[in-house]
């Protein structure tokens, strides 16, 4: 392939396109093309800023709205004062959300209980900070002004990568406080990363002595998914509604 | 006359793609009252015709009637200017080609430090047949065959038109941050 056919493709191999024989052409041609490299570099710059635009989740009024004119249409009777009026107000979204939280802490059923627990807790604090629109204290996809900002914050050193060529880009980071397998609070540093409209929560904090195991171990949690792994002294969760497969993916970029 | 049951049935499938529905409303309307406004005339007339879903991707089909529902609003709004395609103006004018001269190079494009305010306003600037492409492709993750169902074109179509969306929007932040470094000299 020369760069005429490899200009040609670049987009269609960005968007995972390609035929499988048209790949393996593409990526033999990269891998000597300095001018090719840097186009798709490019690309993915721009691919990367367009996915951190803003995903809104859909009014709660709207959800209601349509669900009042479907009954309307199928003549069943709308329960005014019911749930559906209780869950428009504020304090009905206050309640939902502790049945939220609650409902994640009825759905244990891992034997290991303190283990389940700290999931409980990370997915927790995942849908919190979505919820709250707090993912983020510092804002920034510069991972030299993540880097210093947690300095000071904490008794470590969060390593921290930007993994925006690869199609996860860093938006910032924050603080949280995790209680952990013995039940005391630590604080921890959180990452924040975005995959297209999918928030991934890296949450790091000082590992306990017999933890040190690079494997990546999966969970899952209601819709989400969670991928753990131990590396110097430190814990990671990775926290996500992204799909397991991508998720992995991001971890091993993360870890290695 | 549809009944409880299918209202049910209909809720259960289609709800779950309220929030993409939304984000592809405002993508395209710019509005979030008008958004939601096509939102629910787009799910009201996907309810009417349920009965004629045969099952498959619910997320294409629902997205194709909030598209719908959104185009023939801009259309009766009188919005025309905003439904004029870019496509023959760009082939035109300039060559968006990434090796475009005056590019940014990887390393100027993520220097940039374009914001989420910033990225959500040069894409206003592109034309509503562009911004779909993108928020099919890069914020749903839909492939060019799905997209190319959604919006009613042929998968040659969608690759075109994402290559000249993408063409322009980079155009746009080169020419806004060569604007930006200028001022500052």
């Amino acid at each position: 392939m020369n760069c005429k056919q490899a200009q040609e493709k670049i987009e269609v191999y960005l968007d995972r396109e390609l035929t499988l024989s048209d790949r393996r052409d593409f990526e033999e041609h990269l891998e000597d093309c300095k001018n090719c490299q840097k186009m798709l570099d490019n690309l993915r710059s721009l691919s990367t800023s367009i996915q951190q635009t803003n995903y809104i989740k859909a009014p709660f009024s709207l959800r209601r709205k349509i669900k009042s004119e479907l009954r309307d249409v199928t003549g069943e009777e709308n329960a005014r004062y019911g749930w559906t009026h209780l869950l428009g107000s504020a304090a009905g979204s206050a309640i939902l959300a502790s049945l939220a939280v609650w409902a994640m802490m009825t759905y244990i059923v891992d034997p290991d209980t303190t283990r389940t627990q700290l999931i409980t807790e990370l997915t927790t604090a995942h849908v919190r900070s979505l919820m709250v629109d707090h993912a983020t204290d510092i804002i920034t996809s510069d991972e030299h002004t993540v880097k210093p900002w947690f300095s000071g914050k904490l008794d470590f050193s969060p390593p921290i990568k930007d993994l925006s060529a690869e199609g996860f880009g860093l938006v910032g980071g924050r603080l949280d406080y995790l209680r952990l397998d013995d039940l005391q609070q630590r604080p921890a540093a959180v990452l924040v990363y975005k995959r297209r409209s999918h928030t991934i929560n890296v949450f790091i904090y000082r590992s306990t002595d017999s933890e040190e195991n690079p494997r990546l171990n999966k969970r899952q949690r209601q819709s989400y998914n969670l991928i753990n792994w131990h590396k110097q002294g430190l814990s990671y969760w990775a926290v996500s509604d992204l799909n397991a497969t991508e998720l992995q993916q991001f971890a091993q970029l993360l870890r290695s | 006359m549809a009944t409880a049951k299918d209202r049910k049935h209909f809720e259960r499938l289609m709800l779950r793609h309220l929030d993409a529905s939304y984000n592809l409303a405002l993508w395209l309307l710019h509005d979030t009252t008008e958004a939601e406004d096509v939102v629910q005339i787009a799910y009201m007339k996907a309810f009417e015709h349920f009965t004629s879903f045969t099952g498959g991707n619910t997320a294409g089909w629902i997205l194709t009637i909030v598209r719908n529902t959104a185009y023939n609003w801009l259309s009766k709004r009188n919005r025309g200017s905003n439904l004029i395609s870019f496509e023959d103006v760009l082939h035109s004018s300039q060559n968006n080609s990434p090796t475009a001269s005056g590019e940014m190079n990887p390393e100027e494009l993520a220097s940039a430090e374009i914001s989420h305010s910033q990225i959500t306003g040069y894409m206003k600037t592109l034309s509503v047949d562009f911004r779909e492409v993108l928020f099919l492709r890069e914020i749903e993750g839909y492939s060019y065959k799905e997209i190319a169902e959604i919006t009613q074109v042929s998968k040659g179509t969608v690759m075109s038109r994402l290559s000249r969306a993408r063409g322009q929007l980079r155009q746009i932040i080169t020419d806004q941050t060569h604007r930006e470094k200028t001022r500052e000299l």
